[in-house]
């Protein structure tokens, strides 16, 4: 066979500007009018060039606000046990937390351990962790204990209202990346927008990347690359193809892709015919675009 | 009432209709007071054991409105729909206990994603996530724990004290200890 290469991960720079690509930058959408304190309208007059300089340092500190989340997998649990001394067995009810709490080192390298009743010293589970950590060293934006609005029964009101970007952003602000809560949240807010179909949501948000990464690995692309025809963003659904391809390089379609070295609709014809479930939708959706493209350029 | 377990309901029948219409439930109380200019404390409480107070706020004299986290559309017509905070009691007429009670209500409609919530934009952390060190990983057992059946200090077990600090116990307690006391205690 061919030599294994190693699968392609979420941090490999040929990915995130895919990724960055797919996203786009919508300023009117990154910066858009947030319910807070009223203040009267300020007022600026500017000349062209101050106006270009202006614009330029929105889409820098809008790159900033795309910066995609890391994808990580689920952290392993911790079960370590430092002592167990059964002199203490029966002394105390309790048991006690002791906390490192010197303030220059990082959360990740300190060390929390818990001393039992029963006489066993440990070190401290991750939920038991993060929850110390959070109220000697309290982040903004973060509860002691995590919203119910987390829990499954919960989430299904919240997608209701369309609001899969304040779910995401809370989760962001709540749990650890790596965190088993961290990782159902999100993969259950990305099944919910591919069942409804509502991928503008997250479009020109952080959120994007993380998603398209989601789908495409467990091939369920069909609903965006659909709504990626429809909008008429033919470049992004070629870096979609792209991106499939790089992640499952045995498939038919990037096999025929490599051989051709084909670009932009071919690659998309080929995709369809071979890996995609609905078919009929998409082809109903490239004759569509075609037309338009047609009665465009003929008038 | 018949909406105590189903308090927003109310706010979708005739009779609510009918008594307030479009408006927020609010809208159109005064207080009565004596002089041009109101109070600028809320009243207290409308119910208290007795009699009820005369013109109670709006949300005690009527017994089907009920301040639960479930009933969102009262909830939101004591928040502000531009700004998203809760308006002060003296602006809407109600009193302390209702307005302490509503204030719980609306966190615990938020806390459950039924209500707007303001989420701050907290950036993407930058930390090293391979959980390599010590204090989150697997640290080797102390050599004092290698063997089975060592204990941490060698106190943990009994050990024979030396036979001179024996000795000057002996001696320092001699009126008190009992004949044949013995050196070591019985296991």
């Amino acid at each position: 066979g061919k030599a294994a290469q190693p699968k392609p991960a979420f941090t490999d720079e040929a990915v995130q500007t895919l990724l960055y690509k797919m996203t786009g930058l919508d300023l009117h959408k990154v910066f858009r009018p947030v319910k807070k304190g009223l203040k009267p309208p300020h007022y600026k007059l500017m000349t062209e060039a101050q106006l270009e300089e202006a614009t330029r340092k929105a889409i820098e500190e809008a790159k900033t606000k795309l910066i995609m989340p890391p994808v990580l997998n689920e952290r392993e649990p911790i079960d370590d046990v430092l002592a167990e001394d059964k002199v203490l067995e029966g002394t105390e009810t309790a048991k006690y937390v002791f906390t490192d709490l010197s303030y220059s080192i990082p959360h990740r390298e300190r060390f929390i351990v818990v001393r039992e009743p029963n006489g066993v010293l440990r070190k401290a589970t991750w939920e038991e962790r993060d929850r110390m950590i959070q109220i000697f060293f309290p982040k903004e934006g973060r509860r002691v204990i995590p919203p119910t609005l987390f829990k499954n029964e919960n989430l299904g009101t919240v997608f209701q209202q369309d609001r899969h970007e304040d779910v995401l952003n809370m989760c962001i602000a709540q749990f650890e990346p790596d965190s088993p809560d961290y990782i159902r949240v999100h993969h259950r807010t990305y099944e919910d927008i591919e069942k409804r179909g509502k991928y503008d949501l997250l479009r020109s948000t952080r959120h994007f990347g993380g998603m398209v990464w989601y789908l495409v690995n467990r091939k369920k692309t069909d609903g965006l690359l659909i709504d990626m025809i429809n909008r008429d963003l033919l470049e992004d659904a070629v870096s979609l193809i792209t991106l499939y391809h790089m992640l499952h390089p045995d498939c038919q379609s990037a096999k025929e892709a490599k051989e051709g070295k084909l670009e932009g609709v071919d690659l998309i014809k080929v995709f369809v015919k071979t890996e995609s479930q609905r078919e009929g939708y998409i082809q109903l959706a490239l004759q569509a675009y075609e037309e338009a493209m047609a009665t465009s350029s003929g008038s | 009432s018949p909406y105590l377990e189903r308090p927003w309901e109310y706010l979708e029948s005739e009779e609510y209709r009918a008594a307030y219409g479009d408006s927020p439930v609010w809208h159109g109380y005064r207080r009565r007071h004596k002089g041009s200019v109101p109070p600028q404390r809320a009243r207290k409480a409308c119910l208290r054991p007795g009699s009820p107070v005369g013109n109670p706020c709006p949300l005690c004299r009527d017994r089907n409105l009920l301040v639960h986290f479930r009933n969102v559309k009262l909830l939101d017509q004591f928040i502000c729909p531009h700004s998203g905070v809760i308006f002060d009691p003296i602006h809407t007429g109600i009193c302390m206990k209702q307005h302490r009670r509503l204030t719980q209500a609306i966190e615990q409609a938020r806390d459950h994603g039924l209500l707007w919530l303001h989420v701050p934009f907290v950036p993407v952390p930058e930390e090293d996530f391979s959980n390599q060190h010590a204090a989150v990983g697997k640290t080797p057992p102390a050599p004092a724990l290698r063997e089975p059946g060592r204990a941490w200090y060698p106190w943990y077990e009994w050990q024979q004290p030396p036979a001179d600090r024996v000795a000057r116990m002996r001696r320092l307690y001699r009126e008190f200890l009992t004949e044949n006391y013995p050196d070591t205690p019985p296991s």
